[in-house]
């Protein structure tokens, strides 16, 4: 998929195929002589047309914008010579892509007033963004959003627990974007850390006790057992987290759930955001969850093909239940733990089924009684590709600057953390005086102020920066192994996109028929003439 | 289609009139005159016809006897309009005749009755051939072509073109025949006209079968020489009759 092709690749739909079928059959079998089928491409890639062939020459001609959150109107695609979209046979516009950026939400929320934030944090990780060589068909079912899903279904059980304001951990949910485009929401997350910048006040990398990925989750069903694996680097200290997924996995076992750690010989943990927490930190204890061991389980990985058929909900239950158990575990250190408190922490499934319907279907897709509630869409099938920056990047975005993955799931974070329950009050202006954040915004207009800490985080290459109106490329950091590697994704700008069949004739056919006119007019012509001039001559005969 | 193309197809159902025009009708501004009223009347009999017709529309283009009906009225209407056409000319004629005898001038000749005729007929079939052959053609330029399933052998915009030069054909001598009848007081050749457009007209329902237009152009084609021998036929009749009278 990172090749280079020269020329366009059209994913059409289900009855465009068929329908172009039928007219290449037609070619085939064709008794006119003089006639083709054609089809016609129109794809305009502002890149290809002006010339600026790589990231950095775009971004300065401005023919181009970087991949990541916040992107408004326009939109492209990865900076490669021609492009791919998905396309109907008659016209496509795929417009109006609004991106957002990686959502963190802490639960029980984070104190902005008090002085003690002193809380060692447990990070659990996930990603919202997939890709394809469609950038339009960009699903990303089990890889990355069974794990998303497990996440949000986790968070949802948690939610129920009373008493984790007494824990002696403080929880911090983290879901990424841009990590299928060299892990940009992780890096610039680390980043806005060290410049303990407003998107991530509250957090500190000092407070950072362990770091929890869920990977991909929906292909862990196995003749009726749901198995996952933790993988750790090797230098890392996380025996802690695996002694929590023992536990867990002991509560669990009636519904025949196991966790086992990775196959010592693994090189480490699999392509994902720990890579870019343990560069940073070597000594990060943090492992991910995974629904495979050496190699990968999903066949579909970054394809178009990724799609809700390629995973199983009941894996998707089982690893949230292990999570979200893990978790509570972790948050508690072992103070006044008992399995009764474990056994009540019970995981939605019928949660677990709406997400997926509405995150990877069409059908209801974002028109969904749950998306519904938190957010207002115009669009039914969710896309999670990552989208572009448009304008510069902030940490509180417009609603209207974010796409809708984010803001879902953003609003969903948000409802879930916040407390206390129930109490809650239309937003007005001091609510984020007060620590809350408006949900629901969308929906009913006003919005419901709730107390929670759920912030939106840039997501956009380390290796950019955004001065005066337009996007410079920093040279690499040797500080920044991950960044030395980063190509910096960008999209060009394009135009309609769209795709023509038609039947054409020969141009001797034409040339012919032209031909044809003019005898048919100049016989016309002479005939006239020549009973024009039998009439006069039968007129003057005496 | 093309450009090349599209000229081709103009010029197949226009060429002939073009010809025509150019060579007989260009040379005496009354000609010009009667061409564009017949012009206008023909298309105001359609604007007419549409207007009755809208109240039962959409037809079921599966079935073709609406179409039957449909041909049947309008054909009636518009030789209903040909006898009043024919009453206005009649007293235009009076009106030049009288004219010309006042300023001393011969009155009107048989040739310069018939060139009015060919005039009208001429403006009928021009008519038709823009209204449902050109209108066809003018939003269809571009690179591809298109062909219907019931007669896939030509492009439709040919097929249009040649049922158009033959209709063209058709409506330019029928008037000159319908005159003259008139004139004499020929019943046969009253009724020939009628008959002739409408056998013509129903010739295009063969049209509807798949592959039928390779029947029914032929046919259609058949009325237009048919009308084109009688006419001619007719003509040469009048005018050695003149001859004789007048040399007489």
């Amino acid at each position: 998929m990172w090749k280079s092709y020269n020329f366009p690749v059209f994913l059409l739909s289900e009855s465009s195929t068929s329908t172009l079928q039928e007219i290449a059959m037609k070619n085939e079998k064709t008794e006119r002589a003089y006639t083709t089928n054609v089809a016609e491409f129109d794809v305009v890639m502002q890149t290809t047309k002006v010339g600026t062939h790589d990231s950095e020459s775009c971004l300065k001609e401005e023919t181009c914008l970087p991949l990541g959150g916040y992107s408004r109107k326009k939109m492209s695609f990865a900076n490669r010579s021609d492009v791919y979209s998905y396309g109907d046979i008659t016209i496509l516009l795929r417009g109006g892509m609004l991106r957002g950026g990686s959502v963190w939400s802490a639960l029980p929320p984070i104190d902005r007033l008090s002085s003690n934030q002193s809380k060692p944090i447990i990070l659990a990780v996930a990603s919202m963004d997939a890709q394809s060589f469609f950038r339009d068909k960009s699903l990303g079912a089990d890889s990355p959003i069974s794990g998303m899903i497990s996440l949000l279904a986790a968070v949802d059980a948690l939610s129920h627990v009373d008493g984790l304001d007494d824990l002696n951990r403080q929880l911090v949910f983290l879901v990424f974007t841009g990590e299928a485009w060299g892990y940009l929401g992780s890096r610039r997350f680390l980043l806005e850390l060290d410049q303990q910048s407003d998107a991530v006040h509250g957090l500190k990398s000092t407070l950072m006790h362990l770091v929890m990925e869920i990977g991909s989750t929906g292909r862990g069903l196995n003749q009726g057992n749901k198995t996952f694996f933790a993988h750790t680097e090797v230098s890392s200290a996380s025996n802690e987290t695996l002694d929590a997924l023992k536990l867990a996995q002991e509560s669990l076992k009636s519904d025949g759930v196991t966790i086992s750690t990775a196959n010592s010989s693994n090189p480490g943990v699999p392509p994902s955001s720990m890579m870019a927490f343990l560069r940073k930190n070597s000594s990060t204890s943090g492992i991910v969850l995974e629904d495979f061991d050496t190699i990968f389980a999903n066949k579909f990985y970054h394809s178009h093909l990724d799609d809700s058929a390629n995973i199983n909900s009941s894996a998707i239950v089982a690893a949230a239940s292990l999570v979200a158990r893990t978790l509570y575990v972790l948050a508690s250190d072992n103070k006044n733990l008992t399995s009764s408190a474990l056994s009540a922490i019970n995981v939605n499934a019928s949660l677990v089924e709406e997400l997926i319907s509405c995150m990877l279907d069409c059908n209801p897709g974002l028109s969904c009684e749950l998306v519904k509630s938190y957010i207002s869409t115009t669009n039914t099938c969710p896309n999670h590709y990552v989208g572009v920056v448009l304008g510069e990047p902030s940490s509180t975005p417009h609603p209207n600057q974010v796409d809708d993955i984010s803001r879902f799931v953003w609003n969903f974070l948000a409802d879930r953390t916040s407390t206390p329950k129930g109490d809650t009050s239309v937003c007005s202006q001091d609510c984020g005086k007060k620590g809350g954040v408006c949900i629901r915004a969308e929906t009913d207009g006003k919005g419901v102020c709730v107390i929670s800490t759920t912030r939106y985080v840039p997501a956009y290459s380390t290796r950019l920066k955004f001065d005066s109106g337009t996007w410079q490329l920093l040279p690499p950091n040797s500080s920044d192994p991950m960044g030395m590697l980063d190509p910096v994704w960008t999209e060009s700008n394009w135009n309609t996109i769209g795709l023509r069949v038609y039947t054409v004739q020969d141009a001797a056919y034409d040339r012919l028929v032209l031909l044809g006119g003019i005898t048919v007019t100049v016989l016309a012509y002479l005939a006239i003439l020549l009973t024009r001039a039998y009439i006069t001559k039968a007129l003057k005969q005496d | 289609m093309t450009v090349a193309a599209g000229i081709g197809y103009a010029l197949v159902a226009l060429g002939p009139s073009l010809a025509l025009f150019v060579s007989v009708i260009s040379k005496k501004p009354f000609l010009i005159l009667t061409l564009l009223s017949s012009t206008l009347v023909w298309l105001i009999s359609l604007i007419i016809l549409s207007g009755i017709w809208r109240a039962f529309l959409p037809l079921n283009s599966a079935t073709w006897w609406p179409f039957a009906i449909l041909l049947f009225t309008s054909v009636a209407f518009q030789e209903g309009l040909r006898l009043l056409f024919w009453k206005v000319y009649k007293r235009l004629e009076d009106i030049m005749d009288a004219f010309a005898d006042r300023v001393s001038k011969p009155r009107l000749y048989l040739t310069d009755k018939m060139q009015i005729a060919l005039a009208g007929g001429l403006g009928h079939g021009v008519a038709h051939a823009v209204f449902f052959c050109l209108s066809l053609l003018t939003p269809a330029f571009g690179p591809a072509t298109y062909f219907v399933d019931r007669c896939s052998q030509i492009p439709f915009f040919l097929v249009s073109a040649i049922i158009a030069l033959a209709f063209v054909m058709v409506h330019t001598f029928s008037m000159v025949i319908a005159f003259n009848s008139y004139a004499e007081g020929n019943k046969v050749d009253q009724l020939f006209v009628p008959v002739v457009h409408l056998a013509a007209g129903m010739m295009t329902l063969i049209n509807f079968a798949s592959g039928g237009c390779i029947v029914g152009i032929p046919l259609l084609y058949l009325m237009a020489i048919l009308t084109l021998m009688h006419c001619g036929r007719m003509v040469s009749r009048r005018l050695t009759e003149n001859h004789r009278q007048g040399s007489s």
